[in-house]
């Protein structure tokens, strides 16, 4: 990554006509790529009758009035701004919890041989091998038992469990190979073992942790399958539940398209510019999640 | 032997104290309810009225019921190709940005772009590409010149299947892409220089130099992935909702409609054990096959 082309790995040899198809390949694929994303923030800046008749065109000058009428809400009775900062809410407490959560157990895992850790870690193993999708009608159901249906703190806790079995034994590995040398510094000077763990291991931790975010925002941001049936009041739905919620119909028949597209654009553009900041983090932090 | 166990659980209290909220919170939120799950796939219950035990029942109507094989069959048919499609593209992207072609550097930060973007959004996007009248595709195909290629896309029978798996590689081909282009990188430079001493050509490095040396990492990265098409539910429920005429269907979306649209709770939850049993079977044999709990990084 840091080397450059003279210094990188051997020469790229093929024949010029080689060259030319591989390049022509990969333009091809950029353009598929990005231009649909690009199309995404032009359409939110125009006008309805302006995306229907001239889909390429670039907005000259951009409107805002979609950004405006969905902030707004008069159509859907409820400001896009109540879904923003229900997802902002529950991505930040998922992420806290499941953090909090997954390197107590993962540092449980990974120091203590005690009766039943191997238990424990099968466990977790097992956890790990669960489809979602199997807990979803009794989840319903439990959590309108609980009143936690319509709640955001319900979606919370949820979250985070679902993300808690990948997320800890991730952890575990980390403090794996995390040195002895520290916490035994402070525990002759007389820390307790949580104490050890909040004050020496965490602080000292926080490039796992932040890897850890990395791999859970996205699904945690983007979740839909259980928000679908847990949150029915529009007070409480998140993001992806507002663009779930605008029909796949004939474009002609609507009349909201535009308004469509901003919500998509507000809900793609954080997980863009953390992107754009983080992209070196991103890439290492999903490959590490990802090889086995 | 019973004093020393329960005098080793002392001294250990605070490790069980550690394990504790995760453990408390995966047998609330998991083991339950996956034991409920269970439980309700023997009974026949619409919600409100009592449920009726039904033993096996559910489980044998499941067998015979034709759209139940038809969304297992769109599910592997799903997993399969989008699995292949991008396993197969981000290779090649990954050999080619390794490789150094020119503006490598911008390949590798555009085309894990798409993996960033939220599903739902992906699929609302794509719906509207896909639109027959005005949609972003068919235009394209007209002003190309090639308007005859124009199809009804999610509106086709044939085609809906096909045009959410598409879609599904459009967003992740970059994924495989990032993790193999870190196990090529890996791959020592001096067999790279080797192979360049012996004039090999390029389809030559990656077959005899490149595939061999990551070869676990493909097999991984596959079955990961393979695991996780097996789950799919965001796409195809924004895109087609499993039409037209159950075209698109899979297990998730099926699940969905047959327990939040029709109430057959307990019919549903025998579709969810169905779904279940396949990828935790799938899911579990590859952990232990890969020692995902012995990671070290």
């Amino acid at each position: 990554m840091s080397t450059d082309a003279a210094a990188g790995p051997s020469p790229f040899r093929w024949s010029l006509l080689g060259r030319i198809a591989v390049t022509a390949l990969l333009l091809i694929w950029l353009v598929v790529q990005v231009y649909p994303i690009i199309f995404l923030f032009n359409t939110s800046l125009k006008s309805d009758p302006e995306i229907l008749s001239a889909p390429f065109s670039f907005p000259f000058p951009p409107q805002f009035s979609n950004y405006v009428a969905v902030i707004d809400g008069g159509r859907t009775n409820q400001s896009i701004l109540v879904y923003l900062f229900n997802s902002v809410v529950v991505t930040v407490g998922t992420l806290a919890l499941l953090l909090l959560v997954s390197s107590l157990a993962g540092y449980a895992l990974a120091r203590g041989k005690f009766p039943g850790s191997a238990a424990a870690q099968q466990f977790f193993l097992l956890a790990l091998a669960v489809p979602v999708h199997v807990l979803l009608i009794p989840i319903y159901f439990f959590f309108g038992e609980l009143g936690l249906r319509n709640n955001l703190l319900g979606l919370i806790l949820l979250y985070a469990t679902l993300g808690l079995p990948f997320t800890t034994i991730l952890m575990r590995s980390y403090f794996l190979s995390f040195p002895r040398e520290l916490e035994e510094a402070a525990r002759i000077d007389g820390c307790s073992r949580f104490g050890t763990f909040w004050r020496v291991v965490l602080p000292v931790s926080r490039g796992a942790l932040s890897s850890m975010a990395i791999i859970n925002i996205g699904w945690v941001w983007s979740e839909l399958f259980f928000g679908l049936v847990l949150l029915d009041k529009l007070g409480f739905r998140t993001l992806p539940l507002a663009i779930a919620a605008y029909k796949p119909s004939s474009m002609a028949q609507q009349t909201a398209v535009g308004e469509l597209f901003a919500i998509m654009s507000l809900t793609v553009l954080p997980m863009i510019l953390f992107y754009f900041v983080f992209q070196k983090q991103i890439r290492k932090g999903m490959t590490a999640g990802a090889v086995k | 032997m019973q004093q020393s166990l329960a005098s080793r659980l002392r001294a250990n209290a605070h490790w069980y104290l550690f394990v504790a909220p995760a453990l408390l919170l995966l047998l609330a939120f998991m083991g339950f309810p996956l034991y409920r799950s269970l439980e309700l796939s023997f009974f026949e219950w619409k919600g409100l009225l009592p449920r009726k035990w039904v033993g096996l029942q559910n489980f044998e109507k499941l067998f015979a019921d034709r759209y139940f094989w038809n969304a297992l069959s769109h599910t592997v048919i799903f997993a399969i190709s989008a699995t292949v499609g991008t396993v197969g593209i981000g290779f090649l992207l990954a050999v080619a940005i390794s490789r150094r072609v020119p503006l490598h550097g911008l390949y590798r930060f555009a085309f894990y772009l798409p993996v960033m973007l939220p599903m739902t959004v992906v699929a609302a996007l794509w719906a509207r590409i896909y639109e027959p009248n005005f949609g972003l595709l068919n235009t394209t195909l007209e002003t190309i010149g090639l308007g005859f290629l124009a199809q009804t896309w999610l509106g086709s029978l044939d085609l809906a299947l096909p045009s959410v798996i598409a879609v599904c590689i459009w967003q992740y081909a970059g994924f495989p892409m990032i993790v193999l282009l870190a196990a090529i990188e890996g791959i020592p430079e001096e067999l790279h220089q080797a192979a360049t001493l012996d004039g090999v050509s390029e389809p030559e490095r990656m077959r005899y130099l490149i595939i061999p040396m990551i070869w676990p990492v493909l097999v991984s990265i596959s079955v990961v992935q393979l695991i996780f098409s097996l789950k799919v539910f965001d796409l195809v429920w924004v895109m087609t909702k499993g039409g037209p005429a159950e075209s698109s269907a899979v297990l998730g979306t099926y699940l969905y409609r047959r327990a939040f649209e029709q109430q057959e709770y307990g019919y549903a939850s025998a579709v969810a054990v169905a779904m279940f049993a396949v990828i935790f079977t799938v899911t579990y044999l590859y952990n232990r096959l890969s020692k995902v709990d012995s990671v070290e990084y």
